[in-house]
């Protein structure tokens, strides 16, 4: 567990080097005050454009992060040849895998903490007070957490088997197709085809449905989340999550370093 | 000066000829993008179009922001609106198009039914003059928001004002006041405009209803404006009442009100809100000063 620990730890502070990231942070904060502005120019919807901007912000800036560091976490230490002085430590290989994902993780979770203080910050300079209500928006932040959780996931396994440019459009593309799953499906039943209906059906099943996780516009209206989809979709993104963190332990045991 | 400080002269003398060339280029961009605006603005009928006119297909693109791509298009709608208002625009071509991409995006977004059905209802140039597309909108704004009962308000006024049909604005009121939360008012509306349905009274109910609770300028403004135009309407109707019994007493019409309150029929004579003083017409009736800021075509 230790190992683990050690692992998660130099992958974090690697990440928090990369320039980039700051980069990213300052980018999305500066696009959250601007919704300020933004919401201005309209009429009616001021804090309504200030949460969804800002949720989209912290989801947008966290995906670019998750795949541009997660494509490297285990190729740029092959490319560097590093990855042979920390094999021939104490170190399993699957304690490796996790230890680099819960470090990329971590780093995200920092990040988005930091982009939703943000955003608290901005809500409060517009409404000029906060109140319990206004929590809520939290619950959808989570929800891009559990996202950028499966993309970490999807990231990690493509950069087991694959250079970084192709891991991030492999993983870029997952992305868009599990924000289109339903309607894959939905055009599969359209087609009358039973064959085209079945294939877009284990589609469905088959690869991560980041539709779940879409929740801003519901709680840019004051909505809360209903508990079991909280409950459903957690379980839902650590099962996927198990399942690809397996499949990259699986890929890089077998792998060989010479 | 020494010979081994020419090349170092020479260096920072290209430098800075670099730096001039480069800020020089960058200010040559702008009579550039001067021409290419001017150029495009005379061909500017792409500015009526819509590049993806479904907010359904849109919806599948924003990847998980249909909310903010809805704020994005409810702006885009205001500001199409607030700038064929100012160029007092007979055609509003896009705004309906607009305002159904926006609320196919966030079926939740009611100000975006609110606002965008009295941007649809008014009659040009103040709107787009589609009443039907409006209570289309709003009937839409129902579907997806049953409980929102502030809808059917909405609803009913179009009905009442837009489309003078007092039996249906009398009974979507009522079925509104019905609706969770609605206010008390609400079946007080009902049950006025199935009485007196086009009497000022229930006109200027409404219109106080709606300055009361909007938080939009554009629109208090609009709504203070039929509030003045109804008090000038009432005003004139008195007026008209005691110019008919002037003309009774005196067995001639007035030439000015300077003879009614003369005659003792009015302590002095009244202004319309604007603070104009109200005039005998070449007609004999009462009307407004032609300085007034009272529209009186509101009420048409």
């Amino acid at each position: 567990m230790s190992r683990v620990a050690s692992v998660a730890l130099h992958t974090f502070k690697e990440s928090v080097r990369e320039r980039v990231l700051y980069n990213l942070i300052a980018f999305a904060l500066l696009l959250i005050g601007a919704a300020i502005l933004f919401g201005s120019i309209s009429v009616g919807v001021e804090e309504i454009i200030l949460i969804n901007l800002g949720l989209s912000s912290i989801s947008v800036f966290g995906l670019l992060m998750a795949i541009f560091i997660g494509i490297g976490l285990v190729s740029k230490e092959i490319e560097r040849r590093t990855i042979y002085s920390i094999l021939s430590k104490p170190v399993y290989r699957a304690e490796f895998i996790i230890g680099k994902y819960l470090g990329l993780l971590l780093t995200l979770a920092i990040n988005t903490a930091i982009m939703t203080a943000g955003f608290y910050v901005a809500l409060f300079y517009q409404k000029r007070s906060l109140s319990l209500d206004d929590l809520v928006v939290l619950e959808a932040v989570y929800f891009i957490l559990l996202q950028l959780a499966l993309v970490v996931g999807l990231a990690l396994l493509f950069s087991c088997i694959s250079t970084p440019i192709l891991s991030a459009v492999f993983t870029f593309c997952l992305y868009i197709i599990g924000n289109l799953l339903n309607d894959i499906r939905w055009f599969g039943q359209e087609t009358g085809s039973a064959l085209v209906e079945k294939g877009t059906a284990v589609l469905y099943y088959l690869l991560p449905n980041f539709s779940n996780f879409n929740a801003s516009a519901q709680v840019a209206h004051g909505e809360s989340i209903p508990p079991y989809l909280l409950l459903a979709n957690s379980l839902y993104a650590l099962l996927y999550v198990g399942i690809l963190l397996s499949a990259s332990i699986l890929i890089f045991e077998e792998r060989e370093f010479r | 000066m020494m010979a081994s400080d020419v090349p170092a002269l020479r260096r920072i003398g290209g430098r800075k000829a670099r730096w001039a060339i480069l800020t020089a280029s960058f200010l040559a961009l702008v009579p550039l993008q001067y021409g290419i605006d001017v150029e495009l603005r005379a061909h500017s009928k792409l500015e009526e179009l819509l590049y993806v006119p479904s907010g359904k297909i849109l919806r599948r693109l924003s990847l998980g922001h249909a909310g903010l791509l809805a704020d994005i298009y409810w702006t885009r709608a205001v500001q199409y609106f607030g700038r064929k208002k100012l160029d007092r625009a007979r055609r509003f071509d896009l705004l309906g198009p607009l305002l159904q991409i926006t609320t196919d995006l966030d079926p939740q977004l009611v100000v975006a039914y609110r606002f965008g059905a009295i941007f649809l209802a008014e009659k040009p140039p103040g709107g787009a003059g589609q009443p039907e597309a409006a209570l289309q909108l709003l009937r839409r704004g129902i579907v997806a928001n049953p409980n929102y009962w502030r809808l059917w308000q909405d609803l009913g006024f179009i009905y009442y004002w837009d489309l003078k049909d007092y039996a249906s604005a009398a009974r979507v009121f009522h079925a509104g006041s019905e609706r969770p939360g609605a206010q008390v008012w609400m079946k007080v509306l009902a049950a006025s405009v199935a009485a007196e349905g086009g009497e000022i009274q229930a006109s200027r109910l409404l219109w106080s209803e709606i300055y009361r609770q909007t938080e939009n300028d554009q629109i208090r403004r609009s709504a203070l404006d039929h509030l003045q135009a109804l008090r000038a309407q009432e005003d004139l109707e008195h007026l008209n009442r005691l110019l008919w019994q002037f003309r009774q007493k005196a067995g001639h019409a007035a030439s000015s009100l300077q003879d009614v309150v003369a005659a003792g029929f009015l302590p002095s004579i009244p202004r319309d809100p604007s603070g104009e003083p109200y005039k005998v017409a070449p007609d004999g009736r009462a009307g407004l000063s032609p300085h007034s800021q009272i529209d009186l075509r509101l009420l048409q």
